[in-house]
């Protein structure tokens, strides 16, 4: 039941209302969420805050350009006035005064939610941040600051167009964030562990253990305080699974998403069926995969989520689209058009993002390296989409000498640009995992993943000291 | 008629009626503090508007005291739901919170200074007038050179106003504004490519000419023509302003007396001790005219004061909210930002008397960086330690030789505040409350080839 967000009629005037002056296309995006957020820190919950964000945007092309308009009064009175506040925008006065009849379809739940946050009782929210908070402590007597964290967000969204949509979703996320700070007493080293998924708090019992992702984010800390600076210079680097695959996100996926293609401000901009990475690289942007963070069952144009193959052996096969870009490119959307929140209009966005499983052995990538760098645990990055170029910390970080990983560094940072490191990936593991992320963008920020297996490198810039 | 939308109340009646239902739940003292903001802005790229964009947005948070604790929750929506989900979310809220570090809630203070940054003409400005601003804009960076390829110009406007009310009399409210435009291009010759940027603001169309903003873009662009890597080492580093408050924003947490008593900052009981090179003054100062982060109180409702954190080199105070001011048995500073946390209000490094010039004829054989990219990863706000890629030109024999790319330059910011050897004339503010002269560092070690 969608309909006691807005009525199937609201949507129709203010959709007609939209359109009065002409215009292609119209949209309205409504949410009404609920968000609970819990941290610990000094080993005492600090923070406990919920909110409720509600609102809705209206979006109408006119000709090729997007109209958007957002509002936090949705009574019919001001979504109307939003309506109006976008038709005043609108310069092609073709399709004027047009009706909008709508039919509810409902999307199949790929994301089933076993248990809402939001009726867990206080005590047993906060003994998960507890637990994670314990079992970092008791890595060692030189960990001296742990904050834990619980967010969960639950996103209830009502999407019609002037295409007859009317639609709805309830997306659900819980997430438990880990930082943990090892002290020498002059100087400090953080390690993160940050699990979550689409799923309510059954992620406690089937996919988190607390306590594990408290630990994990302690050991770097205290590996990476003992560990020298690492050395500059160029080397093979053996990048580890789950969130090593933030190195594909940054350096190529942003690439191939039309946010940047159609404008031609992508490297990648008119290479469809061209050969763009090693033979080896098979790469894919899956939104169906069950109550993963990056999941969808529709986007946030009403369309179906899709799994959709970027990279198929080193030939580049598909843009991530989304309606608008699709219409620019002449490509139907492929159902990435997300957005943060009503306050933004949907783009081309990832989701769940990997490199796909290969058929090499992560012991022998390591052992015929020669000297190089094995990066156990990446940290976040960024990357400039017009020329590729890509600078990425990496959390933890080990030496290779003759093919033996030795000591820990600290301070490496990977850098290059994404065209010629797809290119050098010359070996690929089996085993593929992932890891999450907020993703940020023209539309704000959005729930991915990130995922590869082992890969190798053959030669990268590493910064360091 | 859809049943709950239509009972939205005005936004006066329905703190009215929160306060009114907080006390009834016996949450006492009590607070709202809401936001109201209104925005508007376009895209231009390639000659067509391309993107508009026109938003009012609120939210509005309740705060109250539940026996020993102060809870939180806030809204987007005023209806009646959201007067029971902002009463029981302050409860459980209450019943969770194990310290004491949340904002007071206390009755006004005596005085509070007045600081403008709103005018009233800005909203006067037409959307037609904003859009031919962009149109403009765009077309001069076309002109500009062959080589040029403009991505996207846009003009922007905002305006917001704050309100803060409690149970014990208080009652405050502040109100912005400002425009800014920024254009971006990709300039292509033979195999090189490069991006330009720039972005002027301030509170008139006047403080956005497209002439500045088209040709700021553009040069950008150019100068990084022919760039070269360099050779790995540690060099004399001049920081150009812009580049410099980006790493002063990024890590001006460890003046936060919140992390510095919880272990975050390495500045913890540096107070009256010399932290930085005596040419570093460091300044807060939330009553700047017409500064991005002016405002007379702070989410605390406390009067805010402008005040030297470092000056000639020697840590003055951290900024603080009444809580760390009362642990450190001291006051306030009047940077409380809400949920116990602490934030700078314009915070700047003091600007000196020479030239970027100077600076650079200064360094010798050096770098001036004018670009870091990659600080949210980079960068490690609780150690200092930084490597970020960057961007500049290579200095030679104090002059300007080359464009540089693909280089990360590491550092650790505590050092980095020692290691300053002259302080530019050049304070800027590129849209954002903390800005920064040009600075020259003694060391930085740059990794290239």
């Amino acid at each position: 039941m969608i309909s006691h967000m807005l009525t199937q009629s609201i949507c129709e005037q203010v959709l007609a209302r939209a359109l009065r002056r002409g215009g292609s296309f119209a949209e309205i995006f409504y949410e009404d969420s609920r968000t609970f957020g819990l941290s610990l820190r000094s080993g005492r919950i600090e923070n406990a805050s919920t909110s409720r964000p509600r609102g809705a945007g209206i979006r109408v092309y006119d000709a090729l350009r997007s109209i958007y308009v957002y509002t936090c009064d949705v009574t019919p009175a001001g979504l109307l006035r939003a309506a109006d506040k976008a038709a005043a925008a609108v310069m092609d006065s073709r399709g004027s005064g047009r009706d909008v009849v709508l039919h509810e379809t409902r999307p199949a739940d790929l994301h089933p939610v076993a248990r809402s946050v939001f009726s867990v009782p206080a005590a047993d929210k906060a003994q998960i941040l507890r637990e994670a908070d314990r079992a970092a402590r008791a890595v060692s007597p030189r960990i001296t600051q742990v904050t834990a964290g619980l967010i969960a967000r639950e996103q209830h969204v009502l999407i019609a167009n002037s295409e007859g949509l009317y639609t709805g979703d309830t997306r659900t996320y819980t997430r438990l964030t880990c930082s943990a700070i090892a002290s020498d007493g002059t100087e400090n080293q953080t390690g993160t562990d940050n699990p979550g998924a689409r799923m309510g708090f059954e992620l406690f019992s089937t996919r988190v253990d607390p306590a594990a992702s408290g630990e994990k984010a302690a050991r770097t800390a205290v590996t990476m305080l003992d560990a020298p600076y690492c050395a500059a210079g160029e080397m093979p680097v053996v990048i580890a699974g789950g969130f090593g695959g933030v190195i594909f996100h940054e350096a190529c996926g942003h690439s191939l998403e039309a946010t940047s293609v159609e404008p031609g401000m992508s490297e990648f901009s008119g290479k469809l069926g061209e050969t763009i990475a090693a033979p080896c690289v098979t790469a894919i942007d899956d939104g169906t995969m069950p109550n993963e963070w990056g999941s969808e069952n529709i986007d946030d144009e009403g369309l179906p989520t899709t799994s959709l193959v970027l990279i198929e052996n080193g030939v580049l096969k598909n843009y991530m689209i989304d309606r608008l870009n699709g219409l620019k490119m002449g490509m139907a959307p492929t159902g990435s058009g997300r957005r943060e929140s009503y306050a933004f209009a949907p783009t081309s966005r990832m989701r769940n993002t990997f490199i796909a499983p290969g058929t090499d052995d992560d012991e022998e990538m390591i052992r015929t390296m020669g000297d190089g760098l094995y990066a156990a645990q990446m940290g976040g990055g960024s990357v400039n989409p017009a020329t590729g170029e890509f600078n990425f910390a990496v959390q933890e970080g080990y030496l290779v000498r003759d093919g033996k990983i030795t000591s820990p560094v600290r301070g490496a940072s990977l850098i290059g640009k994404g065209s010629e490191i797809l290119m050098r990936i010359d070996r690929v593991g089996k085993n593929m995992t992932m890891g999450q992320g907020m993703c940020g963008s023209r539309s704000g920020s959005v729930p991915t993943n990130v995922g590869q297996p082992t890969i190798r490198v053959s030669r990268l810039t590493v910064g360091g000291k | 008629m859809n049943k709950d939308a239509s009972k939205d109340m005005s936004l006066s009646e329905f703190s009215a009626r929160a306060l009114e239902a907080a006390a009834q739940a016996g949450i006492a003292p009590a607070e709202i503090f809401s936001n109201s903001s209104e925005t508007f802005s376009v895209r231009v790229r390639g000659g067509k508007l391309e993107d508009y964009k026109v938003s009012d947005r609120l939210s509005l948070t309740l705060r109250g005291r539940v026996g020993e604790r102060i809870g939180t929750a806030s809204t987007q929506a005023l209806d009646e739901e959201s007067l029971q989900l902002l009463v029981a979310g302050v409860r459980e809220s209450a019943e969770l919170i194990e310290t004491d570090e949340q904002d007071d809630i206390l009755p006004p203070d005596p005085a509070y200074s007045a600081v403008c940054n709103y005018s009233e003409a800005l909203d006067d400005v037409s959307a037609g007038d904003k859009i031919a601003l962009a149109m403009e804009i765009d077309k001069r960076l076309s002109a500009a050179d062959a080589r040029i390829q403009p991505d996207a110009t846009v003009v922007a406007s905002s305006g917001e106003e704050t309100i803060l009310r409690n149970s014990l009399g208080l009652s405050l409210s502040h109100r912005s504004n400002m425009i800014y435009a920024y254009a971006s291009c990709l300039v292509k010759e033979g195999s090189q490519a490069a991006t330009g940027f720039k972005l002027l603001w301030g509170y008139s169309p006047e403080d956005v000419k497209p002439w500045d903003v088209a040709d700021g873009c553009a040069k950008d662009a150019l100068e990084k023509l022919g760039a070269v890597r360099m050779a790995s080492g540690a060099y004399p580093v001049v920081i150009r302003n812009n580049a410099m408050a980006d790493l002063l924003s990024t890590f001006c947490g460890v003046f936060s007396a919140d992390n510095a008593q919880k272990g975050l900052s390495l500045l913890s009981g540096k107070e009256g001790e010399t932290i930085a090179s005596p040419l570093v003054t460091i300044t807060d100062d939330p009553l700047m005219p017409w500064g991005l982060g002016s405002s007379p109180f702070d989410r605390e409702g406390a009067a805010t004061e402008k005040k030297h954190v470092v000056e000639g080199g020697v840590l003055k105070t951290l900024l603080h909210n009444r809580k760390t001011a009362k642990k450190a048995g001291t006051k306030t500073t009047g940077n409380a930002a809400g949920a116990g946390r602490i934030a700078p209000s314009n915070l700047f490094i003091a600007p000196g008397d020479r030239p970027l010039s100077d600076l650079i004829a200064a360094a010798g054989d050096g770098l001036l960086v004018t670009e870091v990219s990659g600080l949210h990863a980079g960068a490690n706000p609780v150690s200092g330690d930084f490597s970020l890629l960057a961007r500049g030109f290579e200095i030679c024999g104090g002059e300007i030789r080359r464009a540089v790319e693909q280089i990360t330059v590491a550092g650790n910011f505590y050092q980095l505040l020692r290691d300053v050897t002259a302080v530019g004339d050049d304070l800027l503010f590129e849209g954002s409350p903390v800005g920064c002269p040009s600075v020259a560092v003694r060391l930085l070690n740059i990794a290239g080839e």
